[in-house]
């Protein structure tokens, strides 16, 4: 890996805090508390954190679905709002989020078909990303008739189809069964690897941030700050077999703590 | 093939079954019990009716359906344009939805004279009061459904920079389709009650028309023969209308055959 090169980040914060309104209980909560982050290109962030602590505000000040309160969002230099217009931002959401008159061949594609890409064309990447999920013979199925699982795959396609410089997933696996997210983290892991983009990724699951990542950032309840940012240096290509390296137990070890530190504090 | 058939015959059986058996029923009772055939003809006199001028009634007919259809169009077009600028102005929706909604209770037989007057003696009249039925449903439907999205696709929609239009047309407006549906069907009925009830007022044709002439005449079956025509245009039409509805919207969980 090239971690030691110690490149330029890809995804740069400085200083960014948000704060909200609530009207009716004449309050301000502070929802982020200067929150500095470089994440470096190629490697797979994980953001964890308890419920509430801001952890996917700060996934949609980076996608420009917010703006912060105060400090700097760059994305390769960029701010997020020309990062997003250039699309080189893609999004997994916690719900699939697909169009049910589309069918999944058309909802993989559709970012393609927004940004003005020719039928022919678009329907043959999305294919190609399709089978690189595991999609393969569902093309032409209607999303309702899809597992929850499958859903989830046609959503990371469709975050894949603009060839993004950085995805950003929140919590994309949280609805699913245990079974189905083990198979759906060794399936990220496997894509994460073909393709060698850049991943931030929020999760509750402090296994399987460490499972993928190759950084985890604990941080605290609200208002959220980073409390630790902790280096997995585990091998890759990973497999399911990376649990039984004593570095796993170790590392989700620490990382537990930490999150009790953050309860208690 | 022959399961299709099965089919159809599983799902139009139970109701011609029963047809032929009220139809019976009906016929047997006005003999059985002599019934005048003005009070309830027995059907054999409205068919009677029917194909003693056939060429007469379906013109009447035809002339009711026109209206119905062309006001149909009108009222719905111009509901889903209003029901679109609600939907994207919130201060015009807060500003006339209320006084939409009051002309809305409006019955149809108080504002069909005035409508009448304004528009003249013509068919045109029957279309402008149809119209006016069909208005309503498809604007209060229409704002639905492009207000009920989901969050979460619109966040979709944003981080794939999709421009306006983009956003109404591949998104807002095939998510109210199954909304619009529901609408226009309510305007199958409304158009048809509206062109009859025009026709009340002032018509020199149509099955409203033919309708207030026999009843001046107590020529009753063929007052029921105009009454059962107006119900098979109302069938008709809905069949045509959910005949598109399934192949517009086949992914919509309400067309799913599994039911």
């Amino acid at each position: 890996m090239s971690v030691e090169v110690a490149p330029v980040p890809l995804v740069e914060l400085s200083g960014v805090s948000v704060t909200y309104d609530v009207p009716r209980q004449k309050s301000v909560v502070e929802a982020l508390q200067s929150v500095d982050l470089a994440i470096a290109k190629g490697t797979f962030t994980s953001l964890i954190g308890p419920s509430g602590c801001g952890k996917s505000t700060l996934l949609r000040i980076v996608a420009d679905l917010i703006a912060p309160t105060t400090g700097r969002v760059s994305i390769e230099g960029q701010t997020p709002a020309s990062a997003r217009r250039a699309r080189q931002i893609g999004f997994v959401f916690q719900e699939p989020a697909l169009l049910e008159w589309r069918s999944v061949l058309d909802n993989v594609a559709l970012p393609l078909e927004l940004q003005g890409m020719a039928r022919a064309q678009r329907e043959s990447e999305a294919r190609q990303l399709i089978d690189l999920v595991g999609l393969s013979g569902f093309e032409a199925v209607w999303p309702s008739q899809l597992s929850g699982g499958m859903k989830q795959r046609a959503s990371i396609a469709r975050a894949l189809s603009t060839s993004p410089h950085v995805m950003l997933m929140d919590e994309p696996f949280g609805a699913l069964d245990q079974i189905t997210r083990d198979r759906m983290n060794l399936e990220l892991v496997r894509v994460f690897e073909q393709t060698g983009i850049t991943v931030l990724f929020v999760t509750h699951s402090i296994r399987e941030a460490v499972f993928l990542s190759d950084n985890v950032i604990v941080m605290s309840p609200r208002p959220g700050r980073i409390v630790r940012n902790i280096e997995v240096d585990l091998p890759r290509p990973r497999n399911l077999l990376v649990r039984d390296n004593p570095t796993f137990d170790e590392l989700v070890g620490i990382g537990a703590r930490e999150l009790e530190q953050g309860y208690d504090a | 093939m022959a399961q299709r058939f099965g089919t159809l015959a599983r799902m139009a059986g139970p109701p011609i079954v029963a047809a032929v058996v009220m139809v019976g029923l009906w016929e047997g009772v006005c003999h059985l019990f002599s019934i005048a055939p003005y009070i309830v003809p027995a059907p054999t006199r409205i068919w009677a009716a029917f194909v003693s001028k056939p060429g007469s009634l379906l013109f009447n007919g035809g002339v009711t359906f026109l209206e119905a259809i062309s006001g149909f169009v009108i009222g719905s077009v111009l509901g889903a344009l209003l029901g679109t600028a609600f939907a994207y102005s919130r201060l015009l929706a807060r500003g006339l939805l209320p006084y939409i909604i009051a002309a809305n209770t409006i019955p149809v037989v108080a504002i069909a004279p005035i409508i009448i007057l304004w528009f003249g003696h013509g068919m045109q009249s029957k279309v402008a009061v149809t119209a006016f039925l069909s208005f309503f449903p498809l604007a209060l439907n229409m704002m639905k459904g492009l207000q009920s999205y989901d969050r979460v696709v619109m966040d979709v929609f944003h981080v794939s920079a999709a421009s306006e239009w983009q956003r109404f047309f591949k998104m807002r407006l095939p998510n109210a389709l199954p909304y619009v549906f529901v609408g226009l069907k309510l305007n199958v009925t409304f158009s048809v009650i509206g062109a009859i009830v025009a026709e009340f007022v002032q018509a020199d044709k149509g099955l409203g028309f033919v309708i207030m002439t026999t009843y001046r005449t107590l020529n009753m079956p063929r007052l029921w023969a105009a009454m059962l025509l107006s119900a098979v245009i109302g069938i008709l039409f809905f069949a045509l209308i959910a005949w598109i509805e399934k192949r517009t919207i086949p992914w919509h969980s309400s067309m799913r055959e599994d039911r």
